[in-house]
């Protein structure tokens, strides 16, 4: 075979993987781009939600807030209850912790712990936290509780986005 | 290739040591112009179809897929219209042979008839000739059926009202009803939602009932002595009921 | 570098043979509309293969969305057009695409019809295309509830009817496809649902091989 036959075989299999390439960008492009969506949309977030708990009765003691919001998931819209350990600092700031354990997802209660009194303690694996929502060295979760963000209007209490201690 | 005795295998595999070369193969030797499927027609192939992708992906860009609102089965004046490549047989169910003590004719023994030939054609022409010039008897029989079928869709949607269509199924903005309260309840047994739709925001035969802006008193007007298509005497309840109806009508709205 | 890495491969399972055995067959100078304008009618069966790939593909996708129930199917395909980025353009590339197919499908059958290239000895070969045109009409039936829109419903309702008057089993062919003997609502959803997606793709590609595996055996059909 002549050098001539070999380079027109190369031309012909890199036009053909270029316009093949041309027909798969164009057919699959929309279409990744249509499953990529909920990646790329922008976080919305940031809505304050109003709960039923009156600041002026915050006490230094965490109390349980259960509040309930509108939640949009896609087409579909549903009432979604979630709570959260509120109390007030000493200088009079709200603290809104997120009951979620970091250490596997499980629900922590204030106090319930007998032998470690004025702590949040997880039933699951024992995890640990301060009032502050400092997780105990020791126990299993790695990292503190959440934050809600919060605010205060008409003296009720509003919580807002979740976010990681320290960033509140 | 290497085969039978002395044909060596990489490792202890039963693939052969022997490359076969990767090339396509010469059809210069066969009759005519023929040429290599890969690459060359290939090519020639993926190109139409490329040009065809654009033109494909332009329709769906200037012709956004019909979306019409949602089932509501209680809308009794709906006309459905199924898709074109199915109105020849809609169309068929129309006429007096093919429906009616005769549905069976018209949507089994024909479509049956001429689907079943379709299938079996092989087995019905089966002369050794193929060029169409000396199968009169298969291909009249194709141009007539073609005929039909072109036919009865044209007929069917020349015939059809395209606007009515159009308005039937349009999307309403819907307005939050409380199916509890008593206005609604008037409106269900008084039979207000078979025509203007559970949700109420119409159908084909009656307009939407959200955002009206008429006043209670001309909605109750309206209600008995009936309007355009509606009939007078729609509502046959007390006056207080009556008014009850025309508030709730009244006040429905998008907001 | 990709040369290295396919020869790699060769070596261990000699791939060469068998995607050759794909590539290379000959292309007769009567199909290629290279040589004869006029044999552009051989492109039919190849672009309805083309619109095949595409349906298969953009329906995939869409499942990502879509929900078979009657409380959120409509929801979900208003949202997916309205609000997902391309949204419009798949369920376009799938509506539109459905429509396409059947049209190169009629004009592929007309060019197989028209020049006798269903005698012997492909006869089967016509058998195979005429079922994957039912089964392209079926798809096209049953893809047409999904949206659960008006439309859907109640052009569904007219099919259900149509198959109720079928003599004698009527009725329970009717209630095996609805899901219920009166009620046109969700399980005849999920049914057209799980036809659509699984029933009717799996006896295309059964069907579609066959087709390509003839096609491949017997050669393309000779000059009239």
């Amino acid at each position: 075979m002549s050098k001539h036959n070999v380079s027109r075989r190369q031309f012909l299999n890199y036009t053909l993987t270029g316009v093949g390439g041309f027909m798969a960008a164009g057919m699959l492009m929309p279409m990744v781009r249509f499953a990529i969506d909920p990646v790329l949309s922008a976080d919305k977030g940031g809505d304050y939600v109003a709960t039923k708990q009156k600041v002026g009765e915050l006490t230094t003691e965490p109390t349980r807030v259960d509040f309930s919001f509108k939640q949009v998931d896609g087409w579909y819209e549903s009432e979604e209850t979630n709570t959260a350990w509120v109390y007030k600092t000493d200088d009079g700031k709200i603290v809104a912790l997120s009951p979620i354990c970091k250490h596997l997802g499980c629900t922590v209660g204030w106090n319930t712990d007998k032998t470690n009194p004025n702590q949040f303690f997880c039933p699951c694996h024992y995890g640990r936290y301060t009032k502050d929502g400092m997780n105990v060295k020791g126990t299993p979760p790695v990292s503190p509780l959440d934050v809600f963000d919060t605010k205060e209007k008409d003296g009720i209490l509003y919580l807002g986005q979740l976010k990681p201690h320290g960033e509140a | 290739m290497h085969r039978g005795k002395g044909m060596k295998f990489v490792g202890d595999s039963r693939i052969s040591a022997d490359r076969k070369p990767n090339i396509p193969k010469d059809y210069s030797e066969y009759p005519g112009k023929t040429e290599a499927f890969w690459p060359n027609f290939l090519l020639k192939e993926w190109m139409v179809g490329a040009v065809f992708l654009v033109g494909y992906l332009c329709l769906t860009i200037a012709h956004p897929s019909p979306l019409e609102r949602i089932a509501d089965p209680t809308d009794t004046a709906y006309i459905p219209l199924p898709d074109w490549y199915f109105l020849f047989l809609y169309q068929l169910l129309k006429y007096t042979y093919a429906s009616g003590p005769y549905n069976a004719i018209g949507a089994l023994v024909i479509p049956g008839l001429a689907f079943g030939a379709l299938l079996l054609a092989p087995f019905l022409d089966r002369g050794p000739e193929r060029s169409p010039a000396k199968r009169p008897f298969a291909v009249g029989f194709m141009l007539l059926a073609m005929a039909g079928v072109f036919y009865l869709t044209w007929e069917s949607a020349a015939h059809h009202d395209w606007e009515a269509s159009k308005k039937q199924g349009a999307i309403v903005e819907g307005a939050d009803i409380d199916k509890e309260s008593d206005g609604y309840k008037l409106m269900d047994s008084s039979g207000c939602i078979s025509c203007h739709g559970a949700e109420l925001t119409g159908g084909a035969g009656a307009p939407s009932l959200i955002d009206t802006g008429l006043s209670p008193e001309e909605i109750s007007k309206i209600a008995v002595k009936g309007q355009g298509a509606m009939p007078a005497g729609m509502f046959k309840g007390t006056d207080e009921e009556l008014k009850t109806l025309a508030e709730f009508v009244s006040g429905l709205s998008t907001k | 570098m990709l040369t290295k890495l396919y020869d790699w491969v060769d070596e261990r399972l000699d791939i060469t043979p068998l995607w050759r055995d794909i590539a290379d067959h000959e292309v007769p100078e009567h199909v290629n509309p290279a040589h004869h304008f006029s044999a552009f009618v051989y492109c039919f069966g190849g672009l309805t293969f083309f619109i095949t790939v595409i349906q298969i593909l953009s329906g995939m996708f869409l499942t990502m969305y879509y929900v078979p129930d009657i409380k959120n199917a409509w929801e979900s395909v208003y949202y997916l057009q309205n609000e997902v980025a391309f949204g419009q353009i798949v369920r376009g590339m799938h509506h539109w695409g459905a429509s396409l197919v059947i049209v190169m499908m009629f004009l592929h059958t007309l060019r197989v019809f028209f020049q006798g290239a269903y005698k012997k000895p492909r006869e089967l070969n016509w058998m195979v295309g005429v079922l994957i045109f039912f089964i392209m009409l079926a798809l096209g039936l049953t893809g047409y509830l999904l949206p659960w829109d008006m439309k859907a419903l109640f052009a569904t309702k007219v099919t259900l009817t149509i198959v109720e008057s079928v003599p004698l089993m009527g009725p329970a062919l009717k209630t095996l496809i609805a899901g219920d003997p009166t009620i046109v609502g969700a399980q005849t959803l999920t049914r057209f649902f799980a036809i659509h997606v699984f029933f009717l793709p799996a006896a295309l590609f059964a069907l579609l091989a066959a087709h390509f595996l003839m096609i491949r055996k017997q050669g393309i059909s000779g000059p009239l």
